[in-house]
């Protein structure tokens, strides 16, 4: 442009040149000459000005120059643009913030290349279950029979502890098998992957690590021959990942399948599998392959697999399936804030409008076109939306990051998510949409505001006005609508979690300690070795002063420890089955004898120190001495859904395919039900057996001590911990740190909601009040007339209110049905209640009135401290 | 037609100076001056093209792609800015010459009409 203006004003003085010229040759003295030419020319700058604007195009210019006239328009009346551009800024905000967490989480691919076309595949049992757990015959039969797939591979990933590289530490390993890499298409970024002769059992101990791992133990340096020890075993560090990469489950260290222990049951599922898919090849259709082996493998095997058929799913919608519903439901929660917004500014626009009638008329009148004053009127829109979505960015920036602080663990990447161009770009659109969608609901709400009208209106009468105001009356029903949705959608998870929270887990839940640790031996003879390591650790925390009972079990519940269960069989006699072949579940004889069960080993003082009433028989205690005969307990589910009305005690039970121990189990007690997965999942039969009995399960195990505060242990466990296991990571944490994990993702969920809500209320009453406060001004000389006439004051307000309720009403009911379309989307988040529940939809109804209530009277209020002569002489 | 100005010169009517700068562009390359001059000569001084109107013209028409522009010399070795048309300007001229011829007969037929 500035070489474009350059030129503009050589051509210009060349111009005046020429015409002095002329004048001088028709006899003018050169004084009088240049002048007279300027003359001629006009006024240079007027010129300039109108060519610079053809230089651009007329649209733009004109546009450009409403924009600054919009923004000069603004800054006059700031109480209007402040409040337009943040409501604007805060719908656009909570959007931008949840698009980003959307994009980040469930909709970029995977960081791997070509992730679109990893699948991992799943059993599907008789009754359409879904296992993600494969069994390895089945896995090898997969790989071995189908042709749709470019690479497929086992993965399992076991928390195990490691030593040698600063202080022992629980880490993540992943137990990988070949072609892992390949389903990835990742490599080692330092070091290599795993050569041929590593892949089987007698291989050279090896280990790749991650990125992160490596940078904190090592820095920069590249790899040179270091070796980490792994649950005891040492093993030499081959290679290391590229940064981030931590597939399956956050691992941090990977060793190689193939030199596990071998997995030759079919029944026995213990890895996941995960698979390319060949270029070529979509994943319907590689899907409908493994599905046809499968079946074809069940025909083959009979009850002798579980899986019946099997499914392979795109990783990504894998991997967020489990946030997926309550991310959706959170970014709905905030369009719809977002459209509360809207309809706010809408209104706020409308006012506004209403107000500039007469500037708009005239202009109108002197001859600029309809279109002309539309553009201007979109380019204020415009400024304002585009305003707040600048402050929206900024809101969107601290929420995200807020939201990547507290949200939930189980979602996957959110540790990446943060405000990038694509958030950016969604924000941009929507200020554009909605600028738009405004001034369209602005012209519609100030319809039939004619010019004329306008020109002659005066507020004594207002047909047109009373038009405007029904525009506008149905733009607050909107509101209250929109409001009325994310109320009840709070309503719902409040309710949900003031029943989570009230549930009793079966336990105790109290501030008591509880130590997380795992002790792993290497080598034969680990079990009783660690037994004796645990009762020495169990003797010296009871001895501390002031605890009353302590004990150990494998998985605390709402814990995080390794759950396990399987079936078991009810044994005629103590030594009914002795050998692995015999424990047989489809066996005929064993038929009417199997059941169902968790599995957990705990010591003696466990169920004191949780508080587990005992409901018969006895609980573990000092006698229950390896060499002593195998004692069982189990919970009141299980008594009573095996054994319903005979007596469970003194039953024998096999439940050796849990430990490879076939020692006879025999019932000694009966205790009550404890929730272990969550608070909300009911409990399920359980079987307790004695740590010192059945060692094999408890490398990890959590230590619980009742008495005193759990602050006042954690400096004596510490010197305990030093004293019997060194070389053992431990966390210090207490009984009900379980279930803040456990209602942790729920209360988030609630509190985010319950935000937007109340945000969307917020706005709401804003939207009421201005309503009321505008009829309120607009029917001033009515309302004077009245009262000169002899009307109560207090009537006139009731009449207001009256109109603001019934408004409210009409907005609740309409809410309250679109409520109700909307209850698929939030009963899979509910617990305790149903997405119709009376009690809640109704106390947040009588919330939405009260609220639109206490917001009408203020304005309302005015009516009465109104002398009535005032506005009858205005 | 709108009353004689003292200077004997009428404003150019809105709309037909585009046209008017394409004609005198047509028989040769032209600076804007130049072009000024022209249109006088030959309306026998009785058009006066504003200069306030002029430049504003000449973008616009290169803006639409009818008219380009260059840096030369004039004949008493001054650098001006030089227009000429374009190809599309030249299409665009004749069809516009013809219909402005059209519809000015039009217009003539009908003041005879009303004058006899």
């Amino acid at each position: 442009m500035a070489s474009k203006d350059r030129r503009l004003a050589e051509e210009i003085a060349f111009h005046i040149e020429q015409q002095t010229a002329k004048n001088i040759r028709a006899g003018m003295a050169p004084a009088e000459a240049r002048r007279a030419a300027r003359v001629t020319f006009g006024g240079v700058q007027q010129v300039r000005e109108a060519t610079r604007d053809e230089m651009r195009g007329v649209w733009l210019r004109d546009f450009g120059r409403d924009l600054r006239i919009a923004f000069r328009g603004l800054a006059r009346v700031p109480s209007f643009s402040i409040t337009a551009i943040l409501t604007i800024g805060l719908g656009i905000g909570a959007a931008a913030a949840m698009f980003t967490v959307v994009d980040g989480v469930l909709l970029r691919p995977l960081p791997y290349p070509d992730a679109g076309r990893i699948v991992q595949l799943f059993q599907i049992g008789e009754k359409g279950t879904r296992g993600a757990n494969v069994s390895d015959p089945n896995f090898l039969d997969w790989q071995a029979q189908t042709g749709s797939f470019a690479a497929m591979a086992e993965t399992a990933v076991y928390p195990q502890t490691v030593t040698g590289a600063g202080e022992p530490q629980s880490l993540r390993v992943a137990v990988v098998s070949q072609g892992f890499f390949d389903v990835l298409a990742t490599r080692p970024t330092m070091g290599r992957g795993f050569r041929p002769d590593e892949l089987q059992r007698s291989g050279a101990k090896v280990a790749i690590v991650g990125a992160g791992f490596w940078e904190r133990w090592r820095g920069a340096r590249p790899l040179a021959g270091d070796a980490i020890v792994i649950g005891g075993v040492q093993h030499a560090v081959v290679g290391v990942m590229p940064d981030g990469f931590d597939y399956p489950q956050q691992a941090v260290i990977w060793t190689p399948r193939e030199q596990g222990r071998d997995s030759p049951s079919r029944t026995a599922h213990n890895f996941r599998v995960v698979a390319r898919v060949k270029p070529g090849v979509d994943i319907e259709q590689a899907s409908a392959e493994l599905s046809r082996v499968s079946r074809v493998l069940k025909a083959r095997y009979g009850t002798g697999t579980w899986m019946a058929d099997a499914v392979a799913l795109p990783l990504l919608d894998v991997i967020s399936a489990g946030v997926r519903p309550a991310l959706r439901l959170l970014f709905a929660a905030s369009l719809l804030l977002l459209l509360v917004a809207c309809t706010n500014v809408s209104n706020l626009l409308v006012a506004r409008a209403v107000s500039r009638r007469r500037e708009f008329a005239v202009q109108l009148a002197l001859g600029a076109s309809t279109g002309r004053v539309t553009r201007q009127w979109l380019a204020e829109t415009l400024a304002v939306a585009a305003c707040g979505a600048a402050i929206g960015l900024a809101l969107a920036t601290v929420a995200v990051r807020a939201f990547v602080a507290l949200g939930p663990r189980s979602a996957p990447r959110l540790d990446q998510v943060s405000i990038d161009w694509t958030s950016i770009a969604f924000a941009g659109v929507i200020a554009l949409v909605a600028a738009v969608v405004l001034s369209l609901l602005t012209a519609w709400g100030t319809r039939g505001a004619g010019i004329a009208d306008a020109l002659t209106d005066n507020s004594r009468t207002g047909s047109s006005s009373r038009r405007q105001m029904r525009g506008r009356e149905a733009l607050i029903v909107a509101q209250v609508a929109l409001t009325m949705v994310l109320l009840a959608g709070a309503g719902l998870l409040a309710r949900s979690f003031a029943h989570a929270m009230a549930v009793d887990p079966g336990f105790r839940l109290s501030d008591d300690f509880v130590l997380d640790t795992s002790i792993e031996l290497p080598g034969d003879g680990a079990g009783p070795r660690r037994a004796a390591m645990q009762d020495l650790l169990l003797a010296r925390v009871r001895a501390l002063p002031g605890v009353t009972a302590a004990g150990l079990i494998n998985a605390f519940p709402l814990g995080r420890g390794q759950f396990a269960n399987g079936t078991f069989i009810e044994m005629s006699r103590v030594d009914e089955i002795t050998k692995m072949e015999d424990f047989r579940i489809d066996a005929p004889q064993f038929a009417s004898r199997t059941g169902d069960a968790e599995y957990r080993v705990a010591s003696d003082g466990y169920f004191e120190a949780m508080d587990i009433p005992l409901l018969s028989g006895r609980l573990f205690d000092a006698t229950d001495a390896p060499d002593r005969p195998h004692v069982a307990i189990i919970s009141r589910s299980l008594a009573e859904k095996q054994w319903a009305g005979r007596d469970p005690l003194g039953r024998f039970i096999q439940f050796g395919n849990m430990d490879g121990d076939l020692t006879g189990l025999r019932v000694v007690g009966v205790v009550g039900d404890v929730r272990e997965s969550s608070v909300e999942a009911l409990p399920g039969p359980m079987i307790y057996v004695n740590a010192r009995q059945r060692p094999t399960a408890t490398s990890s195990f959590s230590v619980i001590a009742h008495g005193p505060a759990a602050g006042a242990l954690g400096g004596p466990v510490r010197r305990i911990m030093r004293d019997v296991a060194p070389d053992s990571p431990y966390e210090l944490t207490t009984v009900s740190a379980g279930l803040d994990r456990s209602v942790g993702t729920r209360r988030f969920n609630l509190s985010l909601i319950g935000a937007f809500a109340a945000a969307a209320l917020g706005l709401a009453m804003l939207g009421v009040y201005g309503l009321v406060a505008y009829a309120v001004s607009q029917r001033s000389r009515e309302m004077g007339i009245r009262v000169a006439l002899g009307a109560e004051p207090a009537s006139l307000v009731r009449m207001v209110l009256t109109h603001a309720a019934r408004l409210t009403l009409v907005g609740s009911a309409v809410g309250l049905g679109l409520t109700l379309l909307a209850s698929n989307a939030i009963s899979g988040m509910l617990y305790g209640v149903t997405a119709v529940d009376p009690a809640v939809l109704m106390s947040v109804a009588a919330t939405m009135l009260a609220a639109a209530m206490a917001a009408s009277y203020l304005p309302a209020r005015r009516i009465l401290k109104q002398p009535p002569g005032l506005a009858l002489r205005s | 037609m709108a009353a004689r100005l003292d200077r004997e010169t009428e404003a150019i009517l809105q709309g037909t100076l585009d046209m008017l700068v394409l004609r005198a562009l047509q028989l040769e390359p032209m600076h804007g001056w130049g072009i000024t001059e022209r249109i006088e000569q030959w309306s026998e001084e009785v058009l006066c093209v504003g200069q306030g109107t002029l430049y504003p013209a000449l973008y616009r028409l290169e803006r639409q792609g009818l008219i380009s522009s260059a840096w030369d010399t004039t004949e008493n070795n001054r650098r001006a800015r030089y227009y000429k048309l374009t190809a599309a300007g030249r299409r665009h001229v004749t069809r516009e010459l013809a219909s402005w011829r059209r519809l000015s007969r039009a217009i003539d037929l009908v003041l005879r009409a009303t004058e006899a």
